[in-house]
């Protein structure tokens, strides 16, 4: 009877057995492959721009501890995280990294941003591949940003803006400072956005509406602080004194997710002091829209329909 | 008074060496330090080129399909798409390899931007702000070998030339813009 023993296969099946071996210890995914539905882990990512303030950081770092143990009681969410943009640790590419590390199938992306602009509607999205913007990927190289395509599927959640919250935040701290809402009017400080600067003038546009309406306000108008007005604080002022022909008083709220000694302190505050009279006329607390009661029920509430959705397989818009 | 020529000989060596090796860079930095003082009036890193797109007629968020998709893309030259998203309801961005070009569906108008890198300058910018992680130890020790160099200047020469001579008003001279605009800046 021939041998049928052939050298050569039975060492191509060692061969094949000892990479199966490695490989399945290597894929962070191997338990958690998006095509087996049986095993999904879902994680929250919030994302948040990022600053080299340690305050910006800390509020942050404060909102995940705080809607934290609302979001692990969601069915189907087994963990939250919270990544920065840029600026500082953890990134949103290390974050990612370490949720497929630990097996995760689907990682529901929060964006903790104001409204839609250039970080929400391209950079963001390219960091995790699901889009592929040739400027924001040149941009990034040399802003030292990585890039990184997660095993996991990921859904990307709606800015702030479509929210109610805005209003209601706005109309709480402006009240705050007011003596008499009749004599006031409201100065909206935001960021901007070069690309989207449409959308954010109707953001604020409505959100003033909404505020004067419901607070009784004189009036308002807007300033920018950031790119758009080339970080000065003119922006600020002219706005100001816009209002100081018409009302008593000027009350002034950065429309900013967090807080950073460079725009509430080093660019509104300075466009407050370029007013004259201002100590009499203006009344400005350095604050953000952070610490909400109401934006941490938005992420619970974001977190919840993105799980359910996921669960059932449907695809949000 | 031996003692003192030979410490000037080699500060004087340290000088021209120093000078000869971190000359290119110093020129590098000069560039890219022009280039991005003006960042507010142009990319300094980036050429942009744009052109203006007129479609055929005014379209609704609802008429968009990918054979539509195609036939904008080729009114700017491009054959196919990667991607398209909806900015706004009244607006598309399509995306391609190297270009977006961004369509206003309501007025029918877009535009359509090539990225490229600004030869010479994006690479002296790329050292400039440190984008490769380790290079800003180098640049810290160029930082110091600069005042190495501006050091070791100041005592290049004896006499009329030298630090004592007028060497001593050029160097107050020098601090003055510097005193101005610290000044101006607090008022």
């Amino acid at each position: 009877m021939p041998c049928n023993f052939n050298f050569f296969r039975c060492m191509q099946f060692l061969m094949l057995l000892l990479i199966t071996a490695c490989t399945s210890g290597e894929n962070p995914a191997a338990d958690g492959n998006p095509e087996n539905e049986g095993t999904k882990k879902t994680a929250i990512l919030l994302i948040n721009h990022g600053s080299r303030s340690n305050e910006w950081k800390r509020q942050l770092l404060e909102l995940e501890r705080r809607v934290s143990s609302r979001v692990a009681a969601i069915e189907g969410i087994d963990t939250l995280a919270t990544a920065f943009m840029e600026h500082a640790e953890p990134s949103i590419a290390a974050s990612l990294r370490n949720l497929d590390r630990k097996g995760y199938t689907d990682i529901i992306v929060i964006p903790v941003f104001l409204s839609v602009g250039t970080h929400v509607f391209d950079d963001i999205p390219t960091i995790f591949g699901q889009k592929q913007n040739p400027t924001t990927i040149e941009q990034m190289k040399l802003d030292g940003i990585e890039h990184y395509i997660p095993l996991a599927r990921t859904h990307l959640s709606r800015p702030l803006e479509f929210s109610e919250l805005i209003g209601k935040n706005v109309l709480r701290r402006a009240q705050a400072l007011s003596a008499n809402p009749s004599e006031e009017g409201l100065v909206l400080v935001g960021y901007g956005s070069s690309g989207f600067q449409e959308n954010w003038e109707h953001l604020f546009r409505n959100t003033g509406k909404q505020v004067c309406k419901e607070g009784g306000f004189g009036g308002y108008t807007t300033a920018w602080c950031g790119h758009v007005a080339h970080y000065s604080p003119d922006s600020t002022a002219s706005a100001i004194r816009r209002i100081l022909k018409k009302h008593e008083r000027a009350i002034v709220i950065p429309l900013l997710v967090s807080f950073s000694e460079k725009f509430q302190i080093g660019i509104i505050g300075e466009g407050v002091n370029a007013v004259d009279d201002n100590e009499k006329r203006v009344r400005y607390k350095p604050d953000s829209i952070l610490p909400d009661g109401e934006l941490e029920a938005w992420i619970v509430k974001m977190a919840k329909t993105h799980a359910a959705a996921i669960q059932t397989g449907k695809t949000l818009q | 008074m031996a003692k003192f020529d030979k410490a000037r000989k080699i500060n004087n060596v340290l000088h021209r060496d120093l000078g000869y090796f971190f000359a290119a860079l110093i020129i590098a930095y000069s560039i890219s330090g022009i280039a991005l003082n003006h960042m507010d009036n142009w990319n300094p890193d980036f050429v942009i080129t744009k052109k203006e797109i007129a479609l055929d007629r005014r379209y609704d968020n609802n008429d968009i399909t990918p054979d539509r998709i195609e036939a904008f893309s080729a009114l700017a030259g491009e054959n196919g798409f990667r991607l398209y998203d909806f900015p706004s309801e009244r607006q598309v961005k399509i995306y391609y390899r190297n270009a977006t070009m961004q369509i206003d569906l309501a007025s029918g108008k877009g535009t359509y931007e090539k990225v490229s890198r600004r030869p010479l300058f994006y690479q002296v910018n790329v050292l400039h702000r440190n984008s490769v992680e380790w290079w800003k130890w180098v640049s810290d020790l160029f930082a110091l070998m600069l005042i190495a160099i501006t050091v070791t200047g100041m005592f290049m020469l004896r006499g009329n030339n030298g630090l004592k001579g007028r060497g001593k008003w050029l160097l107050a001279a020098g601090t003055i813009p510097p005193l101005i605009a610290v000044i101006a800046q607090q008022f």
